[in-house]
């Protein structure tokens, strides 16, 4: 009979554990902390956790590089009278665009996700020129879609109100579990005059080789 | 007994089912190694050991592909324990073989408590630095925490796993309510400025939301894999709503390289703080904490090198280990290899840098720790025992064979 009783009992045992690990609100107190003693880098392994794995990470190691949009990238060819220019660490290219009606410039950045989806993306677009939102449907009507090298594009073209109304031409990328945008600014005659170019680099935009 | 029940039985006490279990192991281990290929070595334990089900996810839809470590090692126990009950009969001449089906039921059991109740933890500290708590690798919680008392702090801590879930929190230590608006099990955060079409800020108290965005991300499950939450959270107080802060436990802060290249790193995120009540009150997201009865000061760190060459040879760390009452007070050398158990956990040496007097070791609380090592102990007794026995019993009978009376010749 003891023995008969071994199975409900691991049963119960099973039970009993799996109740330990209910995760559960905790309070204490605590003395004050001094200030933290360890700065922040990257450390050596020094061996291999001999319990059991785990990454090697904490807060007060932590140092790493924040990724815009890791994996897979886009490659393109840029007309040759953009000139390549410094950039943000956060965006992928830049480069200057001259011309007499002063200066414009295309960033090229990429985040992960689809950072707020396109309708966001443009009314933030058009906020940085002095336009109101857009509706969904209206926003349908301003856009250009385009399919290129496997690549589906957004293609916005706004233009600002007023005396030295800006403008933007931009083209909106999904890619890869990744939004690419590229975006022209610039005053509005000379962003203009590059619609051309702007629409022959669009075609040049593929996925990157691995 | 009737019928349906000695079916029931007799499933469980089958031979074939142990054959079918055993057959389901083998192949469990093989298609988790296989597995290792998209995950690092704690997501396969999680996916296919420390589960009934192994969930396979698609990418669109998450789907049962096989049966877990826990349903496999525990029919096997079940099988195992119902065919002692209703199969073997206890017999001295195969106490040997019980004693080793022992030591299988103790090790499975075992390795049930380690699934359970294991903990790991890292504590990083500098040298002439002290610690009294350790920080969990993976888990992270939500800290509110009274700092009004000069000498002491009030923590109320919750959970990523009980935060996630959604509903109201309300603990009888704080005067207001917590209330997750969503959380990010991974994450990044970006300068809000650098973010050309960032999307509006979520929060409307705290630092951290005006200045960056922060994105969910996908868990990374590799090996050197981290993931950093955030959290968006709101106190609610009887009059109402005191605000909503975006938390997260570092932020990116922009430097320049030795080069003067901007480069981004992260920071710990200093932590929110707000007034209610005549009290001050610091919000945080960040490592779970198991704080200690006893406190770690690191003496000195040692990385030694194979002469002439880069390659480490040994790391250790000279440690002072503190009670409060004076009950304990002495120097550890915690080296590779070369664990100190101490209060119920053990600390291994996990990460070094000498240079900068800085060492991290892993910590780890396992009630079980001890029942691998009895499960051996009682299979080799058992293996010894049985061959002895079996030795003994040839034995005997070659002698007997060799004292009987020759048959007479004709």
């Amino acid at each position: 009979m003891i023995l008969r009783s071994v199975s409900p009992t691991l049963l119960a045992l099973t039970v009993f554990l799996s109740a330990c690990k209910k995760p559960a609100v905790e309070s204490y107190r605590v003395a004050k902390e001094l200030p933290p003693a360890a700065p922040g880098a990257a450390t050596t392994p020094a061996t291999p956790p001999p319990a059991s794995s785990a990454p090697a990470a904490s807060s007060a190691m932590a140092n790493t590089a924040v990724p815009t949009a890791s994996g897979a990238s886009l490659a393109w060819t840029a007309p040759a009278h953009w000139t390549s220019a410094q950039g943000s660490a956060m965006r992928k290219a830049t480069y200057a665009i001259k011309g007499d009606g002063g200066a414009a410039e295309l960033a090229v950045t990429a985040f992960p996700g689809d950072v707020g989806g396109d309708l966001a993306n443009l009314n933030r677009w058009r906020g940085q020129i002095g336009l109101g939102e857009v509706a969904q449907a209206e926003f349908e009507a301003t856009t250009q879609h385009l399919d290129r090298n496997g690549l589906h594009m957004t293609v916005v073209n706004i233009v600002g109100t007023g005396a030295g109304a800006q403008r933007i031409l931009g083209a909106i990328v999904p890619h890869a579990g990744a939004t690419w945008f590229f975006k022209m600014t610039g005053p509005d005659a000379l962003v203009a005059k590059e619609l051309a170019a702007f629409t022959a680099f669009l075609d040049t935009i593929k996925p990157a080789a691995p | 007994m009737n019928d349906q029940v000695r079916q029931v039985r007799d499933f469980f006490v089958s031979l074939k089912l142990t054959v079918v279990l055993l057959a389901f192991s083998i192949l469990l281990v093989f298609l988790s190694t296989l597995d290792q290929v998209h995950l690092g070595i704690w997501g396969i334990q999680e996916k296919w050991y420390r589960s009934f089900i192994v969930i396979h996810d698609t990418g669109s839809a998450r789907l049962p592909v096989y049966p877990g470590g826990y349903l496999i090692g525990g029919l096997l126990m079940i099988n195992l324990i119902a065919a002692h009950l209703y199969r073997l009969k206890f017999e001295w001449r195969k106490a040997g073989i019980q004693l080793i089906h022992g030591g299988v039921i103790v090790l499975l059991v075992g390795e049930l408590i380690t699934g359970i109740l294991q903990e790991d933890f890292q504590m990083t500290i500098v040298e002439g630095g002290s610690r009294s708590y350790s920080e969990s690798f993976r888990d992270y919680e939500v800290a509110v925490i009274d700092v009004t008392d000069p000498k002491h702090d009030d923590v109320v801590a919750i959970p990523d796993s009980l935060f996630s879930r959604g509903g109201e929190i309300q603990h009888a230590k704080l005067p207001f309510k917590v209330v997750p608006q969503f959380y990010f099990p991974n994450s990044i955060a970006q300068p809000r400025a650098q973010v050309p079409n960032a999307p509006p800020v979520a929060a409307n108290q705290g630092a951290i939301a005006p200045r960056y965005v922060v994105t969910e991300q996908a868990i990374d499950y590799s090996q050197n894999g981290r993931n950093v939450p955030a959290a968006l959270v709101a106190l609610v107080a009887t009059e109402g709503t005191l605000g909503t802060w975006l938390l997260r436990p570092e932020v990116p802060v922009l430097r320049r390289d030795e080069n003067g290249q901007p480069q981004l790193s992260a920071d710990t995120a200093a932590p929110e703080r707000l007034t209610y009540g005549g009290r001050t009150y610091e919000l945080s997201l960040r490592l779970v904490r198991a704080y200690h009865p006893f406190s770690i000061r690191l003496l000195k760190v040692t990385h030694d090198k194979y002469v002439g060459t880069e390659d480490p040879k040994n790391f250790s760390s000279r440690i002072e280990i503190k009670t409060p009452g004076g009950k304990d007070d002495r120097e550890v050398l915690i080296y590779m290899n070369n664990p100190l158990r101490y209060g119920g956990y053990t600390f291994f040496q996990h990460q070094m840098e000498a240079a900068r007097g800085l060492t991290g070791l892993q910590v780890v609380s396992n009630p079980g720790w001890l029942l691998p090592y009895v499960a051996c102990i009682m299979m080799t007794f058992g293996l010894l025992g049985q061959f002895g026995i079996s030795l003994w019993s040839f034995i005997k009978k070659r002698r007997a064979k060799t004292a009987a009376p020759k048959p007479a010749a004709t």
